[in-house]
């Protein structure tokens, strides 16, 4: 199956005035998302995030490298008809009314003005802006403003979506909700390509991902493989409840390397294997401890991020 | 083609919600309802016996007037002042297209759809002039009507004077997008055409000005830009001459020469070549 979104030793050096120093915001960029999949794009400040789904849109012209949409490259304005693009902080005219609005972007993608019509109702009802519809934008709040944004995304029935922060200004129960369209539309076969800096977001809903740093890509696979690499870092954290929790215990906890540390009437302990776990278990039995909860703890999405981050001190830390 | 004709869409209905093409129809329709219900004209065998102005007698004394005279002197001078007022009007409304279309968060909404750039900014453009041709031909083709309505007299230079018009509007909206693609700004489109407006007027005079310099660098520079900006003084003279036809003065009939044409029509292709060139190349 070939890739619907392509990228290979992507490069863009921008300058930074005129004749100022070269500034690397891309350094050799690779990624390629298949159809169906639901894929993050994460990174700090300055890291190429938006670089990157500017040139696959042709709305930046890389310094080397290639970049292809369903198999198209990017310069060929062809590459966009099957792909739908949600800017951040985008502004749609304001003396548009919502029908207005996705008419015109969905006649600029080539549908006919007939096949417009219903789809227009049908996308406005998912997103929760069926009585909006013939209200003017300059009328809508943010969150309505982006639902609005990810239905003009949607109103040619793209192949591919490009997506920058579309939860930004949305409530939690919007937030959910277009979780949820995402993971539908992914389901049809659209290959959606998430730019965000909410990691709970990309964790909650991405299938794959990919971590850029100051313009390469740091790290790149699905979540379950990125928070694996980073517990197969060091030892992994156990959350124990047991009681009694003697200072006692503690002591030998620390004797047999586990680094007990006492967090809201539960203990954190390292374990570097399941032969370690089990020597401090019979230890915590054999001074009459009743166990009543053992929980490994989890490396999350930030955990993988903050360490990337700390590994280049000069770009700033995610919001 | 689809894609073309919403993007002129939006520049008609832009023009609508912003108030400038509500208020030029406004104003325009004013105008001709103020001649229509204002000017009364006794015509006796061609000629004017008598004329009323809001229901006032013009003095005529004993002689008649030759209508055909009278009725191409307004139009000639009427055709001249729409050049200049439809001329400003026309960079005002359009001068805004490409520097809002620039705008960061907007752009992207509109290059992200499979248009190439040169078509999305020539539909811009071609948004405009329809824009422009549909206000210069609203307000000449009414008067035009009404004077045959009024007098009889059929005169289809008048009404073709909206070509002239229209030409050295499209020159001038081409400088107003290069700029716009340069500087995104309409503050500056606007007073930057206007400059160039005004400056190819006073250098209609070049030979005269070139003669007055002593530095002969000044006298090549004058004669330069005199070929190389739009000729907006002669293609004022060439709408009078068109008008009057044979019966303007010598004088006013040579100002309808190729050569205006020829370099304002360059002027304007290669300002709207380099402004698709820039918005091709630029990185948003």
């Amino acid at each position: 199956m070939s890739a619907a979104i392509e990228v290979r030793g992507l490069r863009k050096n921008y300058r930074a005035g005129l004749g100022g120093r070269e500034v690397k915001a891309l350094a050799g960029i690779e990624l390629a998302v298949q159809p169906g999949e639901l894929f993050g794009l994460l990174g700090p400040n300055g890291a190429g995030k938006t670089t990157t789904v500017k040139i696959l849109l042709g709305l930046t012209h890389a310094t080397a490298g290639s970049a292809s949409l369903l198999g198209k490259p990017v310069a060929d304005p062809e590459s966009r008809r099957r792909v739908g693009y949600l800017p951040e902080g985008h502004r749609f005219p304001g003396y548009l009314t919502a029908r207005q609005t996705l008419s015109i972007f969905g006649r600029m993608s080539g549908v006919s003005s007939r096949a417009l019509a219903p789809r227009i109702a049908d996308l406005l009802g998912r997103l929760k802006l069926s009585e909006w519809i013939d209200v003017k934008v300059k009328k809508f709040s943010k969150g309505m403003t982006q639902r609005l944004g990810l239905a003009a995304a949607l109103v040619h029935e793209p192949e591919v979506l490009l997506l920058d922060e579309p939860t930004d200004g949305v409530d939690p129960v919007g937030r959910r909700e277009i979780r949820d369209l995402l993971k539908a539309e992914a389901a049809k076969g659209r290959a959606i390509l998430l730019n965000s800096h909410l990691l709970s977001e990309i964790e909650l809903t991405c299938d794959r991902v990919a971590v850029l740093r100051n313009g390469c890509v740091a790290a790149m696979g699905t979540i379950d493989e990125l928070t694996k690499r980073e517990e197969k870092s060091s030892s992994k954290g156990y959350r124990l409840m047991a009681a009694p929790l003697t200072e006692e215990l503690l002591a030998e906890f620390h004797e047999k390397g586990a680094s007990p540390e006492r967090v809201n009437g539960h203990v954190r302990l390292l374990a570097r294997d399941a032969e370690h776990l089990n020597a401090l278990i019979d230890a915590a039995r054999a001074r009459g401890a009743l166990l009543t909860e053992l929980t490994p703890e989890k490396s999350t999405l930030e955990d993988v991020f903050v360490d990337l981050v700390k590994a280049s001190p000069d770009v700033e830390p995610p919001r | 083609m689809r894609a073309l004709a919403a993007n002129i869409e939006e520049v008609f209905r832009e023009a609508a919600a912003r108030w400038t093409l509500v208020a030029y129809f406004a104003l325009s329709s004013l105008f001709i309802l103020i001649f229509a219900v204002a000017v009364n004209l006794d015509v006796v065998n061609g000629a004017l016996a008598g004329a009323k102005i809001f229901g006032q007698n013009v003095h005529m004394g004993r002689q008649s007037v030759d209508l055909d005279k009278l009725v191409l002197g307004f139009e000639s001078g009427f055709a001249g002042f729409l050049y200049v007022v439809g001329t400003f009007l026309a960079i005002f409304a359009t001068a805004h297209l490409v520097p809002r279309l620039m705008e960061k968060g907007t752009v992207d909404l509109y290059l992200s759809r499979p248009v190439g750039r040169v078509p999305l900014l020539l539909s811009r453009y071609a948004g405009g002039m329809l824009l422009s041709a549909s206000n210069v031909i609203y307000l000449l083709g009414a008067m035009w009507l009404l004077v045959i309505w009024k007098t009889h007299l059929v005169h289809p230079r008048f009404f073709f004077a909206a070509g002239i018009i229209l030409f050295g509007i499209a020159a001038l909206m081409a400088f107003a997008f290069l700029i716009g693609t340069l500087t995104s700004s309409t503050a500056v489109s606007i007073m930057a055409t206007f400059a160039v407006f005004f400056l190819s007027a006073i250098l209609s005079n070049h030979d005269r000005i070139a003669a007055a310099l002593s530095a002969q660098w000044a006298a090549t520079l004058v004669q330069g830009l005199y070929w190389i900006f739009p000729k907006t003084a002669q293609l004022g003279a060439a709408v009078v001459a068109l008008v009057m036809g044979d019966e303007g003065p010598r004088r006013m009939r040579d100002a309808l020469t190729l050569q205006p044409f020829v370099t304002t029509g360059l002027f304007g292709a290669v300002c709207l070549a380099l402004a698709c060139l820039r918005f091709r190349r630029k990185d948003f």
